[in-house]
């Protein structure tokens, strides 16, 4: 008994110890707060050299405002751009694995969602490691989150010219289908089960760019499996289909749909609609070239 | 004593009636009742399609589904002689389930692959669950549902470390599927659901006899001239096979196998001559009405039919057992 007590009057010598240091280290560093998605206040360092992302398009967007040299981890999930690749992963994007994010001692870490937020927040800012909420979700969250980024890594030139040449890009494509009837459009998010993208999901918000109408904008959800039923009574013009594995062709209830039968079903590859990044806007010029080839002729 | 059994027999023919004509009427209404308006009097080309190729088979694959389940429960009930077991509790279900997603990975473009993989599964963990619960002293409750929890939890902790290496789209489609799923089916699925259905419900149902006096205990039987272990055998294999092919066509739907035998037995008493095809009838019921549910309550969205039937079975079950 007595041992065991000395051992654990030992261990917490030690810890104490440790978070003394570890405290001392933070209050050396000059801080400055920016503010999250959420609301929340972030302190983080003047200089940020050491960041880490939990999300795929959160690395392609730091590495689009000319920041990706200063990622030290990114999740399983992080495929581009080809240099993501060569970062050091620390799991994926649901289960990333905190003693690796500690390990590597970065001064932020993005995170994409609330969930993930509540659950890590507190053992990494207990560490004195900033954590940055942000889950752009429409085109102004895509420019608000360049300028974050910018900001933070303090690469504001950068993160303009990228916001620029995208708004540049999407006024063409605005332009040349601007004119056109919108085709009304099946998203087909997974095949089996069958599901869609709803009013809340931003893939809705976005194909309408494209000269585009979701069939199912109207649904009150993100995503959802929809009923084989009310998707055939749909009858798209059309189906744009985010290919991936096991997303490559339209569901059986369409055999019959306007859509296949004038062979209007249309591959993008998913990573280019489903991720929130600068290369949203390729999807979508895909998008309309495929739905409106007159226009771009 | 004639006249009493006279008596039961005609109880029991009138519950068999009433029972054919809830199903008739419950068909009826999820023919009915779907996420799309039907104009019956006129239907459109579209709305036939919708009609018989879309919503008729799902009620039918329903029907079938849910009588498999809740004949296999009211076997494994009576051999086993214990009110709980029910193939989703007792590890079989799990079992099938299990072996359905190592088909899916291993052998996705063959189809069958996935009801035979799940028979085995089921046939594994049945036989698994039997052998731990059987102790020198013979086979006790506790003993059988522990096997069944261990077995059980045992199959999920696989299910759950596989789905972690699948990848996405796949991951989706199972989690959905998990939970029982009527939307997935194929034809094949059907036509297999049905062959099996009608093939394992008269299987058991000609066990109907010996499982009575097992009821009474083994020992008492065999001096009756019961086949003790052949009729186990049958037993086992058929709740695998009903379970097997249930599974792999729509995934786990819970308290099926559980809350209707219950049911019927205190409708009829507990003779399996009547139990086991009434059975057959009321999960039918009971699965094309849970699944009337999952395909309206939301709609455009749906539901997992599982989730339904556990979320009806299980305040039932506690009623019910109460109420006793």
């Amino acid at each position: 008994m007595r041992k065991l007590a000395l051992f654990l009057l030992a261990i917490s010598i030690v810890f104490t110890g440790c978070s003394k240091q570890s405290a001392q280290k933070k209050e050396t560093i000059p801080t400055r707060e920016v503010t999250d998605d959420l609301g929340r206040k972030v302190n983080i360092p003047l200089k940020v050299n050491r960041a880490i992302s939990l999300a795929p398009n959160l690395t392609e967007n730091i590495f689009a405002v000319g920041a990706g040299h200063k990622l030290v981890g990114v999740t399983t999930f992080c495929d581009y751009p080809a240099e993501a690749k060569s970062i050091q992963k620390v799991g994926d994007t649901i289960n990333p694995n905190m003693e690796s994010v500690i390990a590597l001692k970065p001064q932020i870490v993005f995170v994409s969602t609330a969930s993930q937020m509540e659950a890590f927040t507190k053992t990494l800012e207990g560490n004195g490691i900033a954590v940055f909420v942000t889950d752009p979700n429409s085109l102004d969250a895509i420019y608000r989150n360049m300028e974050q980024l910018g900001e933070i890594f303090g690469t504001q030139d950068r993160a303009a010219q990228v916001t620029a040449e995208m708004k540049a890009r999407l006024s063409a494509i605005r332009e040349k289908v601007g004119g056109e009837a919108p085709v009304r459009v099946f998203v087909q998010i997974s095949k089996t089960p069958l599901f869609a993208a709803g009013r809340e999901s931003f893939i809705t918000e976005m194909i309408e760019y494209s000269g585009a109408i979701s069939v199912t904008r109207d649904i009150p959800a993100a995503y959802m499996k929809l009923s084989d039923e009310t998707a055939l009574a749909m009858n798209p013009e059309a189906i744009i289909i985010p290919a991936g594995a096991g997303n490559e062709d339209p569901h059986d209830v369409f055999r019959e749909s306007a859509a296949v039968k004038n062979g209007k079903v249309f591959r993008v590859k998913a990573d280019l609609l489903m991720r929130p990044s600068p290369r949203i806007i390729e999807g979508l010029e895909e998008a309309a070239r495929a739905l409106h080839p007159n226009s771009f002729k | 004593m004639r006249t009493e059994a006279a008596a039961a027999k005609n109880r029991g023919l009138k519950i068999g009636a009433i029972l054919l004509l809830a199903l008739g009427l419950a068909l009826i209404a999820a023919i009915l009742l779907g996420s799309e308006k039907l104009a019956f009097s006129d239907l459109s080309e579209q709305q036939q399609v919708i009609l018989f190729d879309i919503r008729m088979p799902r009620i039918f694959l329903g029907a079938c589904v849910g009588a498999a389940l809740a004949v296999a429960g009211a076997g494994l009930q009576s051999l086993l002689r214990n009110p709980l077991a029910e193939p989703y509790l007792l590890g079989v279900s799990n079992g099938a389930a299990l072996g359905t997603m190592l088909a899916f990975v291993f052998f996705e473009s063959y189809e069958f692959s996935r009801p035979i993989f799940a028979f085995t599964g089921a046939g594994l963990a049945t036989f698994t669950v039997y052998q731990m619960a059987r102790s020198r002293m013979g086979m006790n409750a506790e003993r059988l549902v522990l096997s069944g929890v261990i077995v059980t939890t045992f199959l999920s902790s696989v299910i759950v470390l596989l789905t972690s290496l699948l990848d996405a789209t796949k991951l989706r489609s199972f989690t959905f599927w998990l939970l029982g799923d009527l939307s997935q089916a194929t034809k094949n699925g059907f036509y297999l659901t049905l062959v099996v259905g009608i093939i394992g419900t008269l299987v058991m149902t000609s066990q109907a006899r010996a499982l009575n006096l097992m009821m009474i205990g083994e020992r008492d039987a065999f001096d009756f001239g019961v086949e003790t272990g052949r009729v186990r055998v049958i037993v086992f294999a058929t709740a695998s096979a009903l379970v097997g092919t249930a599974v792999a066509a729509s995934g786990s739907v819970g308290y099926v196998g559980l809350i209707v035998p219950h049911m019927i037995r205190m409708a009829v008493g507990s003779d399996n001559r009547l139990v086991i095809p009434f059975s057959a009838i009321a999960g039918a019921i009971f699965v094309v009405l849970a699944d009337t549910v999952a395909r309206t309550a939301i709609a455009p969205r749906e539901l997992p039919v599982g989730a339904i039937t556990a979320l009806i079975g299980c305040p039932l079950f506690i009623y019910l057992l109460k109420r006793k």
